[in-house]
C-alpha cells in the first residue's frame, strides 16, 4: 500500500495496436454508425449515463456502468457489444427506434477485434483524477505565533471578515451548563453550580478549566459521546425487518464504546479496534460491521436469487456504515454504477466488500484479552463444571447436560466408525449435531467438511428437499434444518446414522433445534424449545457391529434412583447459565465465514457478476492493500485499517474531527458530516477544518497525543467561540442567521436524551450504573410480531438513556417524537423539529408525570417543606438557577393553589429546560 | 391563543407575531439551516450536482415556526388530501380484480415455465379462482365474488393490473410499497406528502396512520415513519379505539392541574423568550403547546362516532359481522372523518402482523386461502365500499384521492400443500379512486395467468410517482437532503403512469 500519489492524477494508458491489415475502416464504416446511432445521448452535449462515443478514450473508459464500452481485440468483453445485442429493454442500445442491423454489429465486432483503432487517437490518455477539495492532502495552515487558541484565530478572522460582531463571555451559569450538557450530556447539579460561580469570580480562567477537566475526566462523557457515534452507525439492539428479533448481547459493543471515550483511547486504535479488533483482543469491536439492520435468512425466503440478494444487501450495510461514519464518503452510491458526484468506481465498491467478505451478521464469542474479565470469570466456572463431571464419573459413564442453546450427552470414549441416533419422539427438528472425542477435544467430527456423511430414511426427508438432513452437519445454526415426523407406514420414529471418514473416537454429542436464536436472540416466547426429546446412541465399531453407547432414557431414570446424579448435573447446568451470563459467550457483533471470491456486480445485481476484483479501497485514495482474494478476512480488515488510519489518507481526520466539532458546536465545519464529497456541503472554514485535522492526528502542542478525542474536545470548548453568549443580535442575524460563523454560540434544543436524563437527575432519581444490560421498555414476543412499549417510566428505567434498549423502528411512546432516530438509516446528523406530539409527550406520559412528583418531593425534602424555598429549590434543580422575583410570584401562587408537582411539570416542560443555553 | 397573549410580554407578543417574526429573523437555525446554506453555496438550481434528473430540486419551503403550514403544491392538481387503503399479507389478484379465465381452463394442471421453488418452497398445480367472477356495473369490470360490495363500486374505480415489485418478503414489500425502498429508515409516503404540502388543518396531525384493530403491520412503524425527514412529518397512529399515546390528560390531574400548568409555562416561557428576541425556535416550540392543547379537544371530536346516524353505521357494517369487522367499519368512519377535517394523509390498514398465524392476521394465505382469504374479505369489503361509497356521496371524492393497495400479488398455482397460494412479486393489482383519476378503467395486464405482468408493466416506483403527481407533486423534484444525497420517494426510478390520469 502506498499513499505516494494522494488524490493526482492517474492516467489510464492506452497501448497503441501496430499497423495490422485492418479490413473496417474507422471513418467509413464506423464513425456513421456512432453518429447515427448514440451521439444524439452519448456525446458532448448529452453524455447521458456518463458515457461518450466522441472520442476513443472515453469508449475505453465507458460509463457509469463502470464497464468498459470497447475493449480492443476483446469484442465479446465489449459492453458496447453487449448492449447493443440486448433485449432487455433496460439495457438494450439504442433505447428507441430499431435495433443495430446485423452486418453493422459484425463491423462493430470486427472493429473492435481488429484494436478498435481511430486514426489520430490512439495515444490518447485520459485524464482522471479530482480537484475536489476533500480528496486533496490536509494542509496545516500556519498560524500566528500568539493565538492563544488557535480556533479563534480563525473564527474572528471570518467574522472580521464578514464585518459581524462577535458576542461577548456569556455568564458563568450558562457556561457551566453549557459545558456540562455538551460534555456530559446532563445538566450540573446546584451544589457544583454554586461551587463554580463562586470560583470564577476570583479566577474565571482558572474554574472554567479545572470544570472542563472535571467532565472531560467524568464518566458520563463516555456515556454523552458514544451516543453520536452509535447514532451515525444506526446502531440498535434489533435486526429490524419483519420479526426485528433481539440481538443478544450487542450491547458489549455499546459499552466496548463508552469504555473507548472514557479511556481516551486514541481515534486511529478506535478505527483498527473497529475494523479488524478481533485480533486485538477487542473483538466485540466489530460489533461496528454489524451495527445497521439487516433481514435474517429465515424471513428472505427460499428463492436462490432471494438469499444472493440478502446477502449483497447485508454488505452494503456495512459499506454504509464505515463509508458514512470513518470515510464520509456515500459509498453505497457506487454499488449500481460509478458514483455520480465523485470519485468512485462501482470496482471500488466492489474492491471494498472484499474487504468484508468474512463478516457476516450474526454471534460469535468475541476474541477478549487474555486479562479481560469475562474471561478470568469464565476460568473458574469451567474448573467447577470439569470437577462436577468426575463426580458423575465415578457413578456413571453416561449422562445429558442441558446447555440451554443445545444438549449435550457425555459417554465413555471409544472408537468408531458410524453413530447412529434413534429418536423416541415421532416428531424431530435438529439444526445441527455435534460429536467430539475426548473431552479436551474441540474439533466437531460430525462436521461434513471433515469428509461425514449423515443419511436417514426417505420418508423422513419431509416435503422433497425442504428439509434435507444434510443441514444437520453443515455447520450452520439457525432456522434452515432438518426435521421430520413419525412414519405411519414403516411405523417408525425418525433416525439419523452418521459415517466417518475413518476411525474416530467419539465421547459426547451436542443436538440442538435452534441454536442461532439461542446465541443470537433473546426475549422470546418459547426460545429455547428443544424439538427432540428422548434417544438412543449406537455406535458402529470399527469390525462393524453396532453397540449401544447411550439412553436418554436410561440416564433419566438413573437421575431419578440417585438423587445425587441429578443434583449434580443440575449444578453443571446452573454453571452454564451463569457461564453465559457472565463468561465470555456469543454475542451479536458479527460472524465470520469463509470469504468468497467478490466479482463487480453488474448494475448491483448479484445475478449479474462481472470481473474479479482484490479486496482494496478507493482507488482515487491510494487504495492498494497489497492482500489478494486469497488472504485471510482478518489480514484484509486489518490492512484496510491501516489505510484508513495512515497520515496520508486525507478523509479520516477530517471526517473525525469534523464531527467532534458538530457535537461541540452544533453543526460541523462541514454541515454534512457523514459526506464530504461533491454532494456535501464544502466547509464554512476551509483552513479551521485542516488547522483541526492536523492538529488531531499530528499535535503540534508538544505534550500532545496523536488522535486524541478529548484533547480535541478540550481545545473546542476552551475556546472563546465556545464560550461566547448566545444572545441575538441584528447585526449577526442578518448576515448569518444559522449563526454558522459562530459569532454567538448557536442555541439548540437538546437532544431526547438530555431531556430524559436531565429529568431523572433533577428529581434526583437517575441511577448511575454504567453499562450491561440494557434496561427494558418492551414485552418478551412472539418471533414474528411487533414490540410493545410495557413500561417505560418505572424505577428499573431510570437509568441514562443510552442504556435503554434500542429497537429499531419501534417508538418508545415518548422520545421518538424527539427526532431520536430509528436506527433505519446512517444519521450524521439528527434533525431537530417541534410538534405537538413533543409537547403531549411531555405533558401527559407517565415518566413526566410521575418525575414531576419525585421532584416536587425531593424540592420539598431538601427546603424543610417551607413551600417558597421548596419552588426555589425546584428552579434550582432545573435550571442551576433561583427563579426571578416575577417566576417565583407566580410559581408560587401556583404551587399554593395546585400543589408543588404541578410547578414541576411545567419547569420539565419550559423552553428554558429544552434549550442549551 | 388569547389567554396566551396575555400572558406573554410584548416583546414575547410581537415575536409570536409569524410575519414579524420572519422580518426580523430571515432564517431560523431550524430546518432551512441546511437549505439555506447550500442555497449560499450555489447548490440550488439546475446544477445542482445532487440532482439525477437534470431537475432541480424542490425543498418546500418551511415555514420556521410552523412546519405545518399549508405549502402550494408543485402544480394545479384536483386532489388536495389522499385516502390510502393498505392491505397487508398480499391479496391474491386472480381470486379478486384480475379476471384469468385460463386458471380454470389448466386447473390442475402442473404449470409451464413456472418456477418449482418460490418463496415459501416448492410449488403445486395451477387453481381456478377460488370464487366465481362476474360482470360489474356499466363497464362490465369482471370482479369476484369474495368482494361484491367493492365490485359493486367497479364504475367509479381505476385498476391497475400491471404491478411488479422487488421482493417477495412481506416486510420489504410493505417497505417498498409505503417507503419507495425495500430497506428501513426511508420517510413513508404519507411523510413526503405532509412534508410537500403541509396541512390543511392544523388542530389535527397531518398524516394520520389508522392500524387495523389486530395491531400495526410486519413493518410496523416504517410504514408510516418519517424516516430522515423531521420528526414533525411522521404519521400519527391512532383508530377509533385507541387514541394517541399521551393524548389525554393524565387521571392524577384535573383539568384546573393541566390549566395551570400551562399558564405556567407560557409565563415562564414568556419570560424566557425576551431575553432571546429574534429566536424562531423558542417561539414555535411554544406554538406547538398551543397546537397540542387544541388537538386534546380535536382528536377526541374527530374519534367519537357515536353521533353518526345509524344509517351511516348500518352501512358500514357496523351492526353484523365479526367483531373485527365492525372494529376495522369502525375506523373507516374515523376515515372518513379526519377527511373531512381536512387531514392531508390517511393511511387505513386493513390487516396486522403474522403472529396469529396464516391468513389470520392478515391476507397473507398460504393455506386454505378459500377459508382465509373468505375471512379477511368479510372483514374489508363491506365497511371499505361504504367508505368510499359514503366519500362519494358527500363529494369528498372530488378532492381525495383514494388508493386502494397491497405488496404483491399470489400465485396462480398453488403450494405444495395444495390449499394456499404463494406470494407473487411479479405481478399484482392495487386500484384507484376519486380526484383526478379515470373512472371505470383498467390499465395493464398480467399474462393469460397472472402470474407476470406483460402490457404496461409498471413497477412501484411507478405506482408512487403517480400518486404523487395526482396530488400535484413532481416525484423527481420532491426531495429532502440527506448523507450525500437528494433523497426522493422513488429514489432515482418511476414514471408517472399517464393512462389513469382523467
Amino acid at each position: 500500500m502506498s499513499f505516494k500519489n494522494f488524490a493526482t492524477v492517474f492516467s489510464l494508458i492506452v497501448f497503441s495496436q501496430g499497423f495490422s491489415f485492418a479490413k473496417v475502416k474507422f471513418e467509413d464504416d464506423i464513425l456513421p454508425l456512432l453518429e447515427d446511432y448514440c451521439i444524439d445521448c452519448h456525446g458532448p452535449d448529452k453524455s447521458k449515463s456518463g458515457f461518450r462515443v466522441d472520442r476513443r478514450v472515453h469508449l475505453l473508459k465507458g460509463g457509469d456502468s463502470g464497464l468498459s464500452a470497447v475493449i480492443p481485440a476483446k469484442p465479446d468483453k465489449s459492453y458496447m457489444i453487449e448492449v447493443i445485442n440486448s433485449d432487455d429493454p433496460e439495457i438494450g442500445m439504442p433505447p428507441k427506434g430499431g435495433k443495430l442491423f446485423d452486418d453493422e454489429v459484425e463491423l462493430l465486432e470486427q472493429w473492435i477485434a481488429e484494436g478498435a483503432m481511430w486514426p489520430g487517437q490512439m495515444e490518447d490518455k485520459i485524464e482522471e483524477g479530482t480537484d475536489h477539495w476533500a480528496f486533496q492532502s490536509v494542509d496545516r495552515p500556519t498560524i500566528p505565533k500568539k493565538s492563544k487558541n488557535p480556533i479563534d484565530y480563525f473564527i474572528n478572522r471570518r467574522l472580521k471578515e464578514e464585518g459581524i460582531p462577535a458576542n461577548k463571555k456569556t455568564d458563568p451559569l450558562s457556561l457551566i451548563r453549557r459545558a456540562y450538557v455538551v460534555l456530559t450530556g446532563l445538566p450540573p447539579q446546584p451544589s457544583r453550580v454554586a461551587d463554580f460561580l463562586c470560583d470564577y469570580t476570583k479566577n474565571p480562567e482558572q474554574a472554567y478549566t479545572i470544570l472542563v477537566d472535571e467532565l472531560l475526566a467524568s464518566t458520563h462523557f463516555g456515556e454523552r459521546w458514544a451516543q453520536h457515534w452509535l447514532d451515525v452507525i444506526r446502531w440498535a439492539e434489533t435486526n429490524g425487518s419483519e420479526s426485528n428479533l433481539y440481538r443478544k448481547l450487542a450491547w458489549v459493543y455499546r459499552d466496548y464504546v463508552i469504555r473507548v471515550f472514557n479511556q481516551d483511547i486514541p481515534y486511529d486504535e478506535f478505527v483498527r479496534q473497529q475494523l479488524a479488533g478481533d485480533g486485538m483482543g477487542t473483538g466485540e469491536a466489530l460489533g461496528f460491521l454489524v451495527a445497521g439492520p439487516h433481514v435474517p435468512a429465515a424471513t428472505v425466503g427460499q428463492e436462490p436469487s432471494a438469499i444472493r440478494q440478502a446477502r449483497a444487501d447485508r454488505m452494503d450495510e456495512i459499506m454504509q456504515t464505515v463509508g458514512a461514519s470513518m470515510l464520509g464518503v456515500t459509498m453505497s452510491c457506487a454499488r449500481c454504477h460509478n458514483h455520480k458526484f465523485d470519485p468512485i468506481s462501482i470496482q471500488d465498491y466492489y474492491s471494498m466488500t472484499a474487504v468484508f467478505q468474512d463478516i457476516e451478521f450474526g454471534s460469535r464469542f468475541p476474541e477478549f484479552s487474555k486479562e479481560h474479565p469475562r474471561k478470568t470469570k469464565a476460568n473458574e466456572f469451567w474448573q467447577d463444571i470439569a470437577k462436577n463431571r468426575n463426580k458423575i464419573r465415578k457413578k456413571t459413564t453416561t449422562w445429558e447436560e442441558d446447555w440451554g442453546g443445545y444438549k449435550e450427552v457425555h459417554w465413555k470414549p471409544i472408537e468408531v466408525v458410524g453413530l447412529r441416533l434413534n429418536f423416541w419422539s415421532g416428531y424431530v427438528g435438529l439444526d445441527e449435531v455435534e460429536i467430539f472425542g475426548l473431552p479436551t477435544e474441540n474439533i466437531n467430527l460430525a462436521i461434513a467438511s471433515n469428509g461425514t456423511k449423515v443419511k436417514t430414511d426417505l420418508v423422513f426427508a419431509q416435503q422433497g428437499d425442504r428439509f434435507p438432513v444434510t443441514r444437520v452437519i453443515d455447520g450452520k445454526y439457525g432456522t434452515q434444518r432438518w426435521q421430520a415426523s413419525y412414519n405411519k407406514e414403516k411405523k417408525q420414529n425418525p433416525w439419523l446414522e452418521f459415517t466417518f471418514e475413518r476411525p474416530v473416537k467419539v465421547g459426547r454429542l451436542r443436538m440442538s433445534s435452534n441454536r442461532e436464536y439461542y446465541y443470537e436472540t433473546d426475549y422470546l416466547e418459547q426460545k429455547n424449545k428443544f424439538n427432540f426429546d428422548k434417544f438412543l446412541v449406537n455406535v458402529k465399531l470399527v469390525d462393524g457391529t453396532w453397540q449401544e453407547i447411550a439412553s436418554i432414557q436410561d440416564i433419566r431414570d438413573l437421575m431419578k434412583r440417585e438423587k445425587t446424579i441429578g443434583d449434580v448435573i443440575g449444578e453443571i447446568n446452573h454453571l452454564a447459565y451463569k457461564l453465559s451470563e457472565e463468561g465470555p459467550r456469543p454475542s451479536f457483533v458479527g460472524s465470520f465465514i469463509k470469504p468468497k471470491v467478490t466479482r463487480v456486480l453488474h448494475r448491483g445485481s448479484p445475478e449479474n457478476p462481472r470481473d474479479i476484483v482484490p479486496p482494496a479501497a478507493p482507488k482515487i485514495l491510494s487504495g492498494e492493500l497489497g492482500v489478494d482474494n486469497k488472504a485471510s478476512g482478518r489480514a484484509r480488515r486489518a490492512e484496510f485499517a491501516e489505510w484508513m488510519v495512515d497520515a496520508k489518507n486525507p478523509l479520516t481526520a477530517r471526517v473525525m474531527a469534523n464531527r467532534i466539532w458538530q457535537h461541540v458546536f452544533g453543526a460541523g465545519l462541514v454541515v454534512t458530516g457523514g459526506d464530504f464529497g461533491r454532494a456535501g456541503a464544502p466547509p464554512s472554514h476551509p483552513e479551521l477544518l485542516d488547522w483541526i485535522a492536523a492538529e488531531f492526528s499530528n499535535p503540534s502542542r508538544p505534550e500532545g497525543t496523536p488522535w486524541s478525542m478529548k484533547e480535541l474536545i478540550r481545545i473546542f470548548v476552551t475556546s472563546d467561540a465556545f464560550t461566547r453568549s448566545n444572545q441575538p443580535s441584528d447585526e449577526g442575524l442578518q448576515k448569518d442567521a444559522t449563526s454558522s460563523l459562530l459569532w454567538r454560540f448557536p442555541p439548540r434544543r437538546v437532544e431526547a436524551e438530555v431531556i430524559r436524563d436531565g429529568i431523572l437527575l433533577a428529581s434526583g432519581k437517575l441511577n448511575r450504573k454504567m453499562g450491561g444490560r440494557s434496561y427494558r421498555i418492551h414485552n418478551v414476543k412472539k418471533t414474528y410480531a411487533q414490540w410493545e412499549v410495557l413500561n417505560n417510566f418505572g424505577p428499573e428505567t431510570w437509568r441514562r438513556m443510552i442504556y435503554q434498549e434500542r429497537m429499531r423502528r419501534v417508538d418508545d411512546q415518548i422520545f421518538t417524537a424527539f427526532d431520536f432516530p430509528d436506527c433505519g438509516q446512517v444519521r450524521a446528523k439528527r434533525p431537530v423539529s417541534t410538534t405537538p406530539l413533543q409537547a403531549l409527550n411531555l405533558m401527559n406520559s407517565a415518566f413526566v408525570v410521575d418525575q414531576a412528583k419525585h421532584l416536587a418531593k425531593r424540592a420539598t425534602d431538601e427546603s424543610n417543606t417551607n413551600l417558597k424555598a421548596s419552588v426555589i429549590r425546584a428552579f434550582e434543580l432545573i435550571f442551576s438557577r433561583k427563579p426571578m422575583n416575577e417566576e417565583l410570584k407566580v410559581s408560587l401562587q401556583i404551587a399554593k393553589d395546585r400543589g408543588l408537582e404541578i410547578v414541576c411539570r411545567a419547569l420539565i416542560n419550559s423552553n428554558e429546560f429544552a434549550f442549551l443555553p | 391563543m388569547n389567554n396566551h397573549e396575555e400572558k406573554i410580554s410584548s416583546i414575547g407578543r410581537s415575536l409570536l407575531n409569524r410575519r414579524g417574526f420572519m422580518k426580523n429573523a430571515g432564517f431560523s437555525t431550524g430546518a432551512l439551516g441546511l437549505a439555506q446554506l447550500l442555497s449560499k453555496d450555489g447548490l440550488f438550481g439546475s446544477d445542482d450536482p445532487t440532482s439525477f434528473t437534470g431537475k432541480s430540486p424542490i425543498r418546500p419551503n418551511l415555514d420556521p415556526d410552523n412546519p405545518y403550514t399549508t405549502r402550494d403544491p408543485h402544480f394545479e392538481t384536483e386532489a388536495k388530501q389522499v385516502l390510502i387503503i393498505f392491505c397487508p399479507g398480499a391479496v391474491s389478484h386472480v381470486d379478486t380484480f384480475d379476471y384469468k379465465p385460463d386458471l380454470t381452463k389448466y386447473h390442475g394442471q402442473k404449470p409451464p415455465g413456472m418456477p418449482a421453488v418460490t418463496f415459501e418452497g416448492p410449488s403445486g398445480n395451477i387453481a381456478k379462482p377460488f370464487w366465481d367472477f362476474k360482470p360489474r356495473g356499466k363497464s362490465g369490470k369482471m370482479v369476484s365474488e369474495l368482494v361484491p360490495n367493492l365490485g359493486a363500486l367497479a364504475d367509479d374505480f381505476c385498476f391497475v393490473h400491471s404491478l411488479h415489485t422487488q421482493t417477495s418478503a412481506h416486510p420489504q414489500g410493505e417497505n417498498f410499497l409505503n417507503t419507495g425502498f425495500t430497506m428501513e429508515g426511508f420517510p413513508s409516503f404519507g411523510s413526503w406528502a405532509t412534508y410537500a404540502l403541509g396541512s390543511e388543518n392544523e388542530e389535527l396531525p397531518a398524516f394520520v396512520a389508522i392500524n387495523d384493530p389486530r395491531g400495526p403491520a410486519r413493518s410496523g412503524k416504517n410504514n408510516f415513519g418519517n424516516g430522515f425527514l423531521p420528526a414533525a412529518f411522521q404519521g400519527t397512529d391512532f383508530n377509533a379505539k385507541n387514541p394517541p399515546a399521551n393524548l389525554a390528560r393524565p387521571a392524577s390531574y384535573t383539568s384546573a392541574d393541566d390549566r395551570s400548568t400551562v399558564s405556567l409555562l407560557q409565563r415562564l416561557n414568556g419570560f424566557h423568550l425576551e431575553k432571546y428576541p429574534g429566536d424562531a425556535d423558542l417561539a414555535a416550540r411554544i406554538a406547538s403547546y398551543e397546537l397540542a392543547g387544541k388537538m386534546q379537544t380535536s382528536i377526541p371530536d374527530v374519534m367519537d362516532i357515536s353521533k353518526e346516524p345509524a344509517s351511516i353505521k348500518k352501512e358500514y357494517g357496523l351492526e353484523s359481522g365479526t367483531d373485527l369487522k365492525k372494529e376495522y367499519a369502525k375506523n373507516c368512519i374515523l376515515a372518513r372523518r379526519l377527511l373531512e377535517k381536512g387531514v392531508r394523509v390517511v393511511q387505513l390498514f386493513n390487516g396486522s402482523d403474522p403472529s396469529g398465524g396464516n391468513g389470520i392476521t392478515n391476507w397473507d394465505s398460504h393455506s386454505n386461502i378459500d377459508k382465509t382469504h373468505a375471512m379477511q374479505a368479510e372483514i374489508m369489503d363491506q365497511p371499505t365500499a361504504a367508505l368510499i361509497s359514503d366519500m362519494k356521496r358527500r363529494g369528498l371524492l372530488k378532492n381525495t384521492l383514494v388508493v386502494w393497495c397491497t405488496e404483491f400479488g399470489r400465485m396462480p398455482f398453488l403450494q405444495g400443500n395444495g390449499t394456499g397460494r404463494d406470494h407473487n412479486p411479479d405481478a399484482f393489482t392495487c386500484f384507484f379512486a376519486g380526484a383526478g383519476v379515470k373512472k371505470g378503467y383498467s390499465y395493464g395486464e398480467s399474462d393469460n395467468f397472472g402470474f407476470k405482468s406483460v402490457k404496461g408493466k409498471s413497477s412501484v416506483y411507478d405506482f408512487n410517482a403517480t400518486i404523487l403527481h395526482l396530488m400535484g407533486l413532481d416525484h423527481e423534484r420532491l426531495s429532502y437532503y440527506h448523507n450525500g444525497l437528494e433523497r426522493r420517494l422513488t429514489n432515482v426510478h418511476g414514471h408517472v403512469i399517464k393512462q389513469v390520469l382523467a
